[in-house]
């Protein structure tokens, strides 16, 4: 004990841990090991008379926690150092810097800032995660109007602010702007809506040095490109600026050059469509950029070579440009080896052209890309990216003719894939056909995997192998770092054994998307007897009664949040009240007629089924609902 | 106007099926009357909307009358799965369509649910040609493998969206939105 006891407090000369500059104390001691259970060893040897005596006997056991306290960043450490007694919950309430809420009506804004008066940073998410895929009412709600007051009123340290999936006004942004000032270096409206370009323009003008400015996937009113302007003028500090996949059109390459000579730190910029010969001057005046997303290629028939000149920053090792053809290809060639992230998510390349560019990048560690990579390229990643560590293969066009033929994924690339990349840690999939061994291989070499997705795609009638009951024990048995799982089938994809396993076989898991899977009322109990740590449950497609999906709830401890869309209804719909308790918000979104317009034009009314939407909450039942959403309000 | 029940085998099972096969008409007209209107009007707006436009948009030509039906189980447990559609009363009430004389009412049985349309003899030829279309397009292989799961190029082209509560895929925004610019250029 005594000698951790002076580990703890002998200043250090070399500090193995950099301080940031926001930290409040300059720490005379250094922690080797952020170890709580340590911590609360070191402590309790404090607690003995006969240490106290010694020439350290100044400090006391609160001393020590107030400087150890601001290392601790990890939210679930900080949690139980809340509950260990008065004076570590203030402790720990006064240094916090940072919260996510995972869910924005889960409490109060008040209760925020009171409980943490002095956060430089926030995270809000609103909207469901099924709005990203179209599911969700466009006014469902996540207003941040409640929370940029509080921020105005109560939060003087907040230098960092991101909303997802939520609902920005310009007033809103005005009114965070004016609040903040130049103190507020990150502003990330991410796939947020409901803004135009004049609540931009009032950030960029009142906060002249942000760092980080993101609008990635939003949408917005654009009345003009002011916004930019009055960035290009300004502002030098910017380091990020983000606006991938949003619609801006008055946008002037003059700016974005502006930009990258001003701000010296500039070291990721991604935008919209934009000619990519018009960002020439941009591209060398931005010297010390390491990622770029966007832009657009335009082939003209006779230059083919048009684009042949374009160089790129020589840091440039993050990229992902849309509407990248073969032809364009080859000017990637050049640093392709120092390529570490590749985005092909909207690039236009077959299959060949990603084993060609695939085989050029042996650093890759990030790749998105659509399945018309097929079973061939993933070959190849599994033979030259041994790095890789994150994957996703989205849904390419179901049509037939649009995309190669050969761009389908199989267990045939799975299992390449599982031999060839064994650094994995995230790896979602679609997939058009799949077997339980493919399954079990990557539960045999992927070890590292946190993040598995697969969604059994539905234009192939048949699939070589169903169900996949074993293949998804092997998996969840081997990947034992898994956290976050999502396994999205077809009828027959797993039978009610399979869906127990996956309940049986997760200890580890927080959030799971289960779409199609189980056959009965019964495979859904038995799952609920698993997921220690299930935390976020979505649902698709199922086939569970109101009543069953009630008792599992109850029965998974740790599940603070439930979504459930296509589900047995009960004819009085009461059923949902089964699993009323306190604190527990249950809202409906009752099944819809929306009308959509169809690939003719046409406007036609689609079927949108039911949704439950269940959550924890301090903050009591919705007040801000639209019509279309319903709480089930106590009884 | 003389109404001809025909039977198309559309899956290569009639050596099973034949005996069933006259009794069906009857059963599935009882089975019809038991459904709700509202389930009928669901399944009518859950129809492809390119089926409806050319079905409905033009006029009912009174030349021909006979039908052809298909016959199908329809329950959703058994693995194979065809249309059954035959002749029964049941008037339409879609806003936008008229009863026009010389149209035959067409009933799609297909995956435990009803639908009926008053469609002329021609378009109902047109329906069960696009019907037939879309089945698997080599019969042998649909010989070998009986226990086939019912075609989703069947289902999609037929009723846009799945009947009976099912769920397309959804597709994430972003990729929705690229895939239609990249047609669009």
């Amino acid at each position: 004990p005594k000698l951790l006891l002076s580990t703890l407090l002998i200043p250090s000369s070399t500090h193995t841990h950099a301080t940031s500059s926001s930290s409040p104390h300059a720490p005379p001691i250094v922690i080797p090991i952020l170890d709580f259970d340590l911590l609360s060893v070191c402590l309790m040897t404090m607690e003995d008379p006969d240490i106290k005596k010694c020439r350290l006997s100044s400090v006391t056991v609160d001393d020590v926690i107030e400087q150890v306290m601001p290392y601790i960043t990890d939210p679930k450490d900080r949690d139980s150092a809340s509950l260990v007694c008065r004076r570590w919950f203030e402790i720990d309430s006064e240094t916090r810097e940072h919260v996510t809420m995972a869910l924005c009506y889960t409490s109060t804004p008040d209760r925020l800032s009171r409980r943490f008066p002095n956060l430089r940073s926030i995270k809000l998410k609103g909207k469901p995660r099924a709005a990203m895929f179209n599911l969700i009412p466009e006014n469902w709600g996540g207003f941040v109007t409640p929370w940029v007051n509080e921020v105005a009123s109560s939060l003087p340290r907040l230098k960092s602010v991101h909303f997802r999936r939520m609902i920005v006004s310009d007033l809103d942004l005005d009114v965070l702007a004016k609040a903040r000032l130049d103190e507020l270096e990150a502003l990330k409206l991410d796939k947020c809506s409901g803004f135009s370009t004049d609540g931009l323009f009032s950030i960029v003008k009142h906060c002249r040095k942000m760092k980080t400015l993101l609008m990635e996937e939003s949408s917005f009113v654009e009345k003009d490109g002011n916004w930019l302007h009055e960035l290009a003028l300004h502002n030098t500090s910017l380091e990020v600026l983000n606006f991938y996949m949003t619609e801006f059109a008055k946008i002037n390459a003059k700016d974005l050059e502006s930009i990258a000579r001003n701000c010296r730190s500039l070291v990721s910029v991604k935008i919209g469509d934009f000619e990519m010969l018009e960002l020439v001057g941009f591209f060398k005046a931005a010297t010390n950029l390491e990622e770029f997303c966007g832009g657009s290629f335009n082939e003209e028939i006779g230059r083919p070579e048009k684009y042949m000149n374009l160089t790129f920053p020589p840091k440039l090792c993050c990229l992902g440009l849309s509407y990248m053809g073969p032809n364009e290809m080859p000017i990637l060639f050049p640093f392709a080896a120092q390529i570490r992230k590749l985005d092909l998510i909207y690039a236009l390349l077959a299959t060949e052209d990603h084993c060609t560019l695939i085989q050029k990048c042996p650093n890759l560690e990030v790749l998105e890309t659509r399945n018309v990579i097929g079973d061939r390229g993933l070959e190849v990643l599994g033979q030259c990216c041994k790095k890789l560590k994150r994957l996703r293969i989205e849904r390419g066009e179901d049509e037939q003719g649009m995309e190669d033929e050969e761009g389908l994924v199989s267990q045939r690339g799975l299992v390449a894939l599982a031999q060839g990349c064994q650094e994995l840690e995230y790896m979602a999939v679609y997939v058009s056909d799949i077997t339980n061994e493919s399954l079990e291989s990557i539960g045999t070499y992927l070890k590292n995997l946190c993040d598995f997705r697969l969604v059994l795609l539905d234009q192939e009638e048949r699939i070589t192998d169903l169900p996949l009951d074993n293949g998804v024990r092997s998996l969840l048995i081997g990947c034992k770092k898994l956290r976050r799982f999502a396994f999205y089938l077809r009828q027959g994809g797993l039978t009610d054994v399979g869906l127990s396993y996956i309940g049986q076989y997760s200890p580890n898991v927080r959030w799971m998307l289960l779409g199609y899977v189980g056959e009965s009322d019964e495979g859904l109990m038995e799952f609920s007897r698993g997921c220690p740590k299930l935390q976020k449950l979505e649902m698709r497609g199922c086939c569970f009664s109101e009543r069953a999906i009630a008792a599992a709830v109850l029965k998974i401890p740790s599940l603070r949040y439930l979504w459930v869309q296509g589900y047995r209804a009960s004819t009085t719909g009461q059923d949902l009240r089964l699993m009323s308790r306190p604190y527990w918000n249950i809202e409906l979104i009752p099944a819809r007629k929306v009308p959509e317009v169809n690939q003719l034009g046409e406007v036609r009314e689609m079927e949108h089924p039911a949704h439950i939407l269940a959550y924890y909450s301090l903050a009591g039942e919705r007040t801000d609902c639209p019509p279309t959403v319903k709480v089930l309000r106590e009884a | 106007m003389s109404k001809v029940t025909t039977e198309l085998d559309f899956f290569g099972l009639e050596k099973k099926q034949t005996n069933n096969a006259p009794n069906k008409p009857k059963f599935k007209k009882l089975l019809d009357r038991r459904r709700s209107f509202r389930e009928i009007q669901g399944a009518i707006s859950k129809m492809d909307p390119e089926i409806i436009k050319s079905l409905l948009a033009t006029g009912a030509n009174p030349s021909e009358t006979s039908t052809r039906s298909l016959s199908v189980p329809s329950t959703p447990k058994e693995d194979h799965q065809r249309i059954l559609i035959s002749p029964v009363h049941a008037p339409l009430t879609r806003p936008s369509t008229e009863l026009v004389s010389g149209t035959v009412p067409m009933t799609i049985f297909y995956n435990g649910t009803v639908s009926v349309f008053q469609v002329s003899p021609n378009k109902a030829e047109d329906i069960m040609k696009v019907a037939m279309e879309t089945s698997p397009k080599k019969d042998k292989s649909m010989e070998k493998h009986l226990s086939v799961i019912p075609p989703t190029t069947l289902r999609t082209k037929l009723f846009g969206q799945n009947i009976d509560g099912d769920l397309p895929i959804a597709r994430r925004k972003s990729l929705q939105r690229f895939l239609e610019k990249r047609k669009e250029r």
